[in-house]
């Protein structure tokens, strides 16, 4: 998280349409997702900021990686044949069809090594520096957990009424921090 | 979405401490594995003279197994990634044991074209690296073909194996962590998560990702065991040189990957109480996938060996007679049997697709697969053209050590991959429970349908 | 231009191994030892093939030299990976020593299974590593090898005719089996050169390629058909 003077607030849902409601309750306090972060153990349609623009250039980039890799799969082979002039007795040096096989496979690789590159580039890993925050066990038992900065002066007033509704509630658990 | 966790907890058992029978189960297959590693050493030292091929069978055992282990492999990436861009549900609790299944495999079979080599140290040699005595691989041979097909298997199969473990590596930091997060195990998930949180842009970037690379894998699948069928039909031999060994080694490539995965599903479901996620149903399906590939195979193995009767040109006779009546008859019907009459007879009825005959069944097919390779290599090599060289082949030791110790070697790698990452891909099966639940919940509360 | 080649008169051949011989001694070929050769791994670049026609006692033996036809379409040439053997420009399939990694990918797609394995290296013991020609290396295990149409002769032959300043001639280049036939059945030559003996031979009514169907266009003629 990049506010690392700011105070967020962590809260964990059972349900998706909880955590959904409660991010639409937090877009109407008029956070927008540069401030929420919503987390899951499982891929949730729907289930982030309204204003957040999913997006992913992985399908461009493969196509674009396969590209590549079939390039220069195919000068590979045929440049390097012709500048190491073998021998081979009339048969060609660089027959398309065999040079194909290769090019083929240049394709696959080249858009195999983009698509992970982009996957982990748009999910900003590796990142090893990151702490856990103070509720990602939830995580790992499958619960959803939202946080949001809540700015580092006074508590807007949101925050105090959610905390006050959620000690109401004997199921759920919240806590704030500040990290 | 929350629901029983107990499920999850077999899951879990092996990857939260040391248990004691998959230590031992690791060190026992870890000694057969050491039989590869002494024989080979052995081959190393005293030259590939110790094995047992000649002239002119001078591929024997080594090839054949080098295609049954790439033949093993397309189960898992191929099979997964076809579930996956078709969307079967039930392929959830499969895909990852079976991703496991191609990487290991392809790690074995891309050993033995290293074993089989009569200086496996130069195999470099093959590999476009400049150098400067004029050394550069010929690209026109298939086995440089090869080379580049099964790396690139090789590394997708790794990456797609490994994309879809990041968020269980995830949840198992997250857990450690909770549990102490000093421990060895929580700092080790903690790094080889590479830091997963699970945002929404993560997630949308990822499952992006595990689809592109399961468009991409499946042809790539199929161009490695024809590649591998080309280093055969590429020849002028008698019948080795036909037209449909690229579809018929992929055809038996799945065949004998669905097999291998049968087996290891009924061993990881006995083994470590998966029955909650590899149920009935997951065997059921598999195994109807099974008879299917039992059908097409059969088809294949018909259409090869009329064409060549039929043909009735005399060095391919030669071969087919020897196949049919003579030296391989044994063997070869032995495989019709176990791989067409007994698959058929028991997979047809729903009764015959219960976990443990498909398991049964798997173990013949495995055989069955094997054997045709080895029809195929050595049965061609010991009848040349020219009759006066007409030779014979018999396995030495070093040969039958390396053979046993690859299923080792498998088995090791499986194990140790088990007490390290969920064998069943836990937030792919939750996904599918919130599915399901959502399915429920929509038709209760008709608001929260979500697109 | 140049393409070596030979032609074997079958009609003149009477069996008796000579030719063997003088390749081992020629070529530093191995000798494996009987049980190794039980084992299908006898070395020798060049065999002689019995065939037998018609029932005993009314047999007849028919004697057939196969060694490397050195194939203008070689089909073992394109399946090796690091390319160890290939076609020289004077026809020749010559085989790199020491770039092989031992595949036995070309001994597989030769159809006249000509080639040979060093399964183990070689072993003359002592005094007989004395008599090893010192114009051709010692193979080491693990690579291939076959006839090579005794290329350190041709390459003699060649020296020496430059050094005379004039152009080849059959004269200067024998191969070790066609030098020791007592038939004459051997003779090796420059195809291309239309004086040489084989180009002359290479014409007649009897002339024939082993396994020709498979379009190999090999450099070694057979001369068969006569009583």
């Amino acid at each position: 998280m990049s506010r690392n003077a700011s105070a967020w607030l962590h809260a964990v849902f059972d349900s998706p349409s909880d955590a959904r409601d409660a991010l639409e309750e937090l877009a109407q306090e008029g956070l927008t997702f540069r401030d929420i972060e919503v987390r899951s153990s499982i891929p949730l349609e729907g289930v982030h900021p309204p204003d957040l623009q999913l997006h992913s250039r992985v399908p461009l980039m493969a196509v674009l990686g396969g590209i590549v890799g079939g390039i220069c799969a195919f000068m590979l082979t045929s440049l390097t044949s012709q500048a190491y002039p073998m021998e081979t007795g009339g048969m060609p040096i660089v027959p398309l069809p065999t040079t194909g096989v290769i090019t083929f496979e240049g394709i696959a690789i080249g858009a195999i090594l983009t698509t992970v590159a982009t996957v982990l580039y748009e999910c900003g890993l590796p990142r090893f520096r990151t702490k856990s925050g103070p509720l990602d066990h939830y995580l790992s038992t499958g619960q959803i957990v939202v946080a949001a900065c809540i700015g580092d002066g006074e508590s807007p007033e949101w925050v105090s009424k959610a905390i006050a509704t959620e000690r109401q509630d004997a199921d759920q658990e919240d806590r704030t921090s500040s990290s | 979405m929350t629901g029983d966790r107990s499920r999850e907890e077999p899951l879990f058992r092996p990857l939260t401490a040391w248990r004691p029978k998959l230590i031992l189960g690791s060190l026992f297959t870890g000694a057969v594995a050491a039989l590869l590693f002494y024989s080979w050493g052995y081959q190393i030292r005293n030259d590939i003279g110790v094995a047992g091929i000649n002239r002119p069978v001078f591929w024997g055992f080594y090839i054949t197994n080098f295609v049954f282990w790439i033949g093993i492999s397309h189960a898992g990436t191929l099979i997964s990634a076809i579930l996956r861009v078709t969307s079967a549900e039930w392929r959830r609790p499969v895909t990852r044991c079976a991703e496991a299944i191609t990487v290991f495999a392809l790690l074995i079979g891309g050993l033995f074209p290293l074993i089989h080599l009569g200086r496996p140290w130069l195999f470099w040699f093959m590999i476009p690296l400049p150098n400067h005595r004029g050394l550069w691989p010929n690209f026109r041979s298939p086995l440089v073909w090869d080379i580049t097909a099964i790396g690139t298997y090789l590394i997708g199969s790794i990456l797609y194996l490994l994309l879809p473990l990041l968020p269980d590596l995830a949840i198992l930091r997250d857990r450690h962590t909770a549990d102490n997060p000093d421990s060895a195990r929580a700092r080790i998930y903690r790094f080889i998560a590479l830091g997963w949180r699970g945002t929404a842009q993560q997630w949308h970037s990822l499952e992006s990702g595990i689809r592109a690379l399961a468009v991409i894998i499946i042809p790539v699948a199929v161009s490695v065991h024809t590649i591998v069928s080309w280093d055969f039909s590429m020849t002028l031999q008698p019948m080795w040189h036909s037209t449909i060994f690229g579809p018929y080694f992929v055809v038996g490539a799945i065949y004998s990957g669905i097999a291998v995965l049968m087996v290891t599903m009924y061993l990881l479901r006995r083994g470590m109480g998966l029955e909650s996620y590899l149920n009935d149903k997951v065997f059921n399906n598999l195994g109807l996938l099974f008879l299917a590939f039992t059908l097409i195979w059969g088809y294949f193995t018909f259409a090869e060996h009329l064409t060549v009767w039929y043909g009735n040109e005399p060095s391919e006779m030669a071969v087919f007679t020897e196949r049919i009546s003579g030296k391989y008859a044994r063997i070869f019907w032995a495989m019709v049997l176990l791989n067409v009459a007994v698959p058929v007879l028991v997979l047809s009825f729903p009764r015959g697709r219960k976990p443990w005959l498909t398991a049964i069944v798997g173990v013949g097919v495995l055989i069955g697969m094997w054997i045709e390779r080895f029809i195929i290599v050595v049965g061609t090599l010991s009848l040349p053209r020219l009759d006066f060289t007409v030779g014979s082949y018999q396995p030495t030791w070093v040969e039958l050590g390396i053979l046993v110790g690859s299923f080792g070697c498998f088995a090791l790698l499986y194990l140790v991959f088990v007490q390290i990452a969920p064998i069943v891909s836990i937030w792919e099966v939750r996904e599918g429970d919130h599915h399901l639940n959502q399915v429920h919940s929509a038709t209760e509360h008709p608001v929260l349908e979500t697109t | 231009m140049t393409r070596w080649g030979m032609v074997i008169d079958t009609d003149r051949c009477t069996g008796c191994g000579a030719c063997v011989v003088a390749c081992h001694a020629e070529n530093n070929i191995q000798t494996v030892g009987e049980e190794e050769a039980k084992n299908g791994r006898a070395m020798h670049w060049l065999r002689i093939e019995r065939h037998y026609e018609g029932e005993f006692p009314d047999i007849r033996v028919r004697f057939l030299p196969v060694l490397c036809q050195q194939c203008g379409s070689a089909p073992c040439e394109p399946v090796c990976p690091v390319y160890a053997t290939y076609r020289t420009p004077e026809g020749l399939n010559a085989m790199v020593y020491s770039r092989c990694i031992g595949t036995r990918y070309c001994a597989n797609n030769c159809p006249y299974t000509v080639r040979f394995f060093n399964w183990h290296a070689g072993e003359w013991p002592k005094p007989l590593d004395r008599q090893l020609n010192p114009d051709v290396s010692v193979r080491p295990a693990g690579v291939m090898e076959k006839c090579t149409f005794c290329v350190q002769r041709i390459q003699d032959g060649q020296d020496r005719a430059k050094d005379e300043n004039r152009s080849v001639t059959d004269a200067d280049i024998e191969t070790a089996c066609s030098q020791s036939c007592p038939a004459q059945a051997i003779t090796f030559g420059d195809l291309e050169n239309s004086d040489s003996r084989v180009a002359q031979m290479a014409k007649s009514a009897r002339a024939s390629h082993l396994l020709e169907d498979l379009g190999t266009d090999p450099s070694v003629i057979y001369l068969l058909g006569g009583e």
